[in-house]
């Protein structure tokens, strides 16, 4: 029943009307508690990114448990050069988002849009080596599905095992789902150098860059398990 | 958290880690090679499991951060484990009740078989009860005969 | 509601025609189409569900019609089996998932914090819309041969069947996204957004469930998205995921599908709990029995939701360890589920008992509940779900949960919140008429399942064996009154709309903000000021940290109490009065 209605906007509140930052929506009540939410929000979205992938393992798991000698066999046609250089690739694209956010908490804009723009050519350069893994697998009559119909001589063994299809079906949408958050990620990213070119950011906001951060560690933490999953075991 | 000075990490904890990372590529492409019998899935996770811990807690920046953040993620974990547990408990010993062979249908066959035999041996007509077989026919009357004696 | 003759407590205009509020500030199709407004997307969401309740229940209504005879009455088998198709599909995907957290969570929750709004309005919006592409998505489906595999998918059939299923499948993977944007947003908004001294222990407990219901929503959704995305590509491409045919396994299907379908269930009816609390404490005007007890068992069934999903595949040929596991797990949600009945039954006891419509459907939901409740421990018993499986049992079962739960619990809510909602209240007699149409249709229609069900009738099934007839043409009639009770509520909500007598802000004397705090009809930035809690939600005594916790009983006058939101509340109610009861 003592439910009162507060006599006064807190000293905060006030001071935030006063001089209210054009990035601070209505409904918040301070810009802390706008950043808190977005990155709370954000790390709420990825443990959906997380459950998402999840399905994928699991039908990994349960298919590598029944077929161990194919699994291990099948994951040997993979090129683990590539996927090593992928894998190094792509953390240290980790780095450089870090990296960014590092500098726009500093103010220093033109670092943040240089690393930015690093972070955009290391992905792109993930996306191509990709397209050659890829490529080599097509060529050889390995697609995911009906149409798997492996031959050359690095392949034919696999047209005789019985759940090799199903190898190269979870390979494919692991990656190509992995693939696409990837091409998204370089979309945001280039968003994200071009509004920072523009001068949209500084220490005071930066919250599309850090959160963009996030999701693009990860994409990073994705490829970590997918990397020894995949190829290597 | 902007105004307030946010919390910067130091450029050479990022590169330390950074550093690890790839130690870490490095260590798991290695051990690949090695033969480790059973233990090759185990310690291929656990070195995946380390990097991506590294990368939570440095490059997200979790161990700095407000600890809600932290329990969302690890209750995320937590059911993505749960996921693939619970279904390897079922894929696993998909099939234990392992007394269904074709061994164990012949024999349940010869049983079945056996069982006809006997019945056949016994003359029918044995078996039939007719109401002559009652010593009182009117059972009624006699369940309230016994409750009266 | 008439009696409540007294004036809203907020300062307001009276019942003016000028009073700006969130209805009218703004009136254009295109104010609404665009509208970051949580109430404004609430009241969209609503009659958009509204109208997928209305389809999918006239789908029901024609598959108890086809029912009320064996042999074709109605329609042929495979028109039979795309209707209880798109019932199921409708009801639990475009329906019961969305429903009380994308109309009622929408709408009170943020009021009930003290928030201007959920944390990322414009992700609700989006919510909205995508709902929308997925119930456009769904209609495609229609159009294409429609789907006949019944609401689970069930590989291989579903992997090899016609264009429609291609379509449904995608409409679900659309639609689940408006689900974690809900979820997403409620859990950002319970943590971030309460007002100052809305403490975790002073939330409402509606606000709990829509909590524990938001985590449901968050962790589960994905896998059906991850589920639908490789049986369209199973469809498509044949990876040989699912498809024995292909090599692949189609238990693991079920086990993908179930763990999202499972907590599904935990999705439909926990934010049915919430409103539960809320209708229970407000008209027994007595502080809610054991807050923490119901609130943090929310929060455990939304967990313990996640262990138990392989009940459904007791006879898929899982393997039996995991059956057992499954089994034991199954038995322990009775455990949070039997306190939360416990707390509110003792709630009721000696509360001044205020039997308004709201109130009704309450009652009526502690009833089907358990009678759910208590079947579904039978159908989680292994054994004995080997002979009930696939029967009428489980069908009926399961409508007594999510049909006289939480779809009782929706009629509950929307009754209890309308005057808030719409600034008018509905008819009170007619109100009343229809709640027990609704709960005498609902249980001859379903409780006669559970008996034909018991005796070996399978579901699914467009004809039936002569014995089953009597029961099954009871079940039909059921299906009718309960029809009649629907279309009853449906007419006189439109009539409320129009010629409804005002509310006033607190018509059942409530405690909580959003009818503490608030015009009749909430003004577009919900409160004039933001409130400054100092006490928790059902505080019908005086607040405890004013008087020491004494152990209040609620007035006993017939006319209701509406509590004083202004600070000098200890001047105007005597505390003698309250404890002397």
């Amino acid at each position: 029943m003592a439910t009162e209605t507060a006599p006064a906007p807190t000293e905060r509140e006030e001071a935030e009307h006063d001089h209210h930052p054009e990035h601070l929506q209505h409904h918040f009540v301070s810009s802390k508690q706008q950043f808190d939410s977005a990155k709370l929000g954000m790390w709420v979205f990825l443990i959906t990114e997380v459950l998402l992938f999840s399905g994928m393992f699991v039908a990994y798991a349960v298919f590598r448990q029944w077929n161990p000698d194919v699994f291990a066999a099948a994951s040997g046609t993979l090129d683990q050069a590539m996927g090593a250089a992928n894998t190094v690739v792509l953390l240290t694209s980790s780095l450089t988002v870090a990296l960014a956010i590092h500098a726009i908490k500093q103010d220093r804009v033109q670092r943040c849009i240089y690393y930015l723009l690093g972070t955009l050519g290391l992905a792109g350069g993930f996306m191509v080596v990709k397209y050659f893994e890829y490529m080599a697998k097509f060529e050889h009559g390995v697609f995911p599905g009906a149409a798997f119909d492996p031959h050359g001589a690095h392949y034919e063994h696999l047209a005789e095992m019985t759940a090799a299809p199903q190898f190269f079906s979870i390979y494919f949408v692991m990656t190509g789902i992995h693939g696409v958050h990837v091409i998204i990620g370089m979309i945001v990213i280039g968003v994200l150098a071009l509004m920072a070119w523009r001068g949209s950011f500084s220490s005071e906001w930066y919250t599309p860059v850090e959160l963009t951060g996030l999701y693009w560690h990860l994409v990073d933490i994705v490829w970590i398990f997918l990397f020894p999953l995949l190829y290597l075991i | 958290m902007a105004h307030d000075g946010p919390h910067i990490v130091p450029k050479s904890i990022l590169l330390k880690v950074f550093g690890a990372l790839i130690v870490l590529t490095g260590l798991t492409v290695g051990v690949a090679y090695v033969p480790l019998g059973p233990l090759t899935v185990p310690v291929a996770l656990g070195i995946a499991g380390l990097k991506a811990t590294l990368v939570v807690l440095f490059f997200m920046h979790l161990k700095y951060d407000n600890p809600v953040n932290a329990l969302t993620f690890t209750i995320g974990t937590i059911f993505v484990v749960v996921f693939v547990t619970i279904t390897l408990l079922d894929t696993a010993f998909r099939g234990d009740l392992g007394n269904v062979t074709a061994q164990t249908v012949q024999e349940i066959q010869a049983e079945q078989e056996r069982a006809q035999q006997r019945q056949d041996a016994i003359p029918s007509d044995s078996l039939r009860i007719a109401p002559s077989d009652y010593p009182n026919q009117d059972r009624g009357a006699s369940m309230e005969s016994d409750e009266g004696s | 509601m008439s009696t409540t003759t007294q004036d809203a407590p907020v300062e307001q205009a009276g019942p003016d025609e000028e009073e700006t509020n969130y209805l009218n500030h703004e009136t254009s199709i295109w104010s609404w189409l665009t509208t970051k407004d949580h109430k404004r997307i609430g009241v969209l969401y609503c009659i958009s569900l509204a109208v997928v309740f209305l389809v999918a229940g006239v789908l029901a209504l024609l598959m108890r019609a086809e029912l009320s005879g064996s042999g074709q009455t109605l329609m042929g088998n495979d028109t039979y089996n795309q209707v209880f198709t798109m019932h199921g599909i409708l009801m639990v995907f475009l329906f019961l998932v969305p429903s009380i957290p994308a109309i009622l969570g929408n709408f009170v929750l943020p009021l009930q914090i003290g928030a201007k709004d959920v944390a990322f309005p414009r992700l609700n919006l989006a919510s909205w819309y995508v709902y929308l592409a997925g119930a456009a998505f769904t209609i495609t489906a229609l159009l294409t041969g429609g789907v006949d595999t019944g609401w689970t998918f069930y590989t291989p059939y579903s992997a090899s069947t016609g264009g429609g299923v291609l379509w449904m499948t995608s409409a679900i993977f659309v639609a689940g996204f408006a689900n974690i944007f809900t979820g997403l947003n409620f859990i950002v908004t319970i943590h971030k957004m309460r007002a100052p001294g809305m403490t975790w222990n002073r939330l409402p407990l509606f606000v709990w469930g829509m909590y524990a219901t938001s985590i449901v929503q968050v962790l589960a959704t994905p896998v059906i998205g991850i589920t639908m995305v490789l049986l369209i590509l199973e469809q498509t491409l044949q990876i040989g995921i699912f498809d024995p045919a292909l090599g692949g396994d189609p238990v693991l299907f079920q086990h993908f599908f179930w763990f999202y379908s499972h907590p599904a269930v935990y999705i439909m009816i926990l934010p049915a709990f919430g409103i539960l609390s809320e209708l229970i404490a407000t008209f027994s005007r007595s502080r809610i029995f054991g807050y923490r007890a119901i609130a943090l068992s929310s929060v455990a069934i939304a967990m313990l939701g996640f262990l138990v999903w392989g009940h459904h595949m007791f006879v898929s040929g899982q393997s039996a360890i995991s059956s057992i596991v499954f089994s034991l797990i199954t038995y322990l949600i009775g455990i949070p589920s039997g306190i939360k009945v416990f707390n509110w039954v003792a709630t009721l006891y000696k509360g001044s008992i205020w039997l308004q419509t709201p109130m009704l459907y309450a009652l009526g939901f502690l009833f089907m509940f358990t009678i759910g409740g208590f079947t579904g421990i039978m159908v989680g018993v292994l054994s004995v779900d080997v002979h009930l499986h696939d029967t009428y049992y489980v069908v009926g079962h399961f409508h007594y949960v999510m049909m006289g739960g939480s779809v009782v619990a929706l009629l509950g809510g929307m009754h209890y919140w309308w005057p808030k909602i719409t600034g008018r209240m509905y008819n009170e007699t007619l109100g009343k008429i229809a709640a027990g149409l609704v709960f005498v249709g609902f249980n001859l229609t379903f409780f006669p399942q559970l008996v034909l069900g018991a005796r070996g009738m399978p579901r699914r099934y467009a004809n039936y064996a002569e014995r089953f007839a009597g029961l099954h043409q009871l079940s039909t009639v059921g299906s009718q009154i309960l029809g009649l009770g629907l279309f009853l509520i449906l007419g006189y909500a439109l009539w409320s709309l129009a010629y409804g007598e005002k509310a006033p802000a607190n018509p059942w004397g409530a405690t909580t903000l959003e009818w503490t705090n608030t015009t009749a009809v909430p003004i577009h930035h919900n409160f004039e000021r933001i409130p400054l809690v100092t006490r928790g939600p059902y505080d019908f005594h005086l607040a405890d940290e004013v008087f020491g916790g004494g152990d209040g009983e609620a007035l006993s006058d017939d006319v209701p109490q509406i509590p004083d939101p202004a600070p000098s509340a200890p001047s105007e109610t005597d505390p003698t009065e309250s404890a002397g009861v």
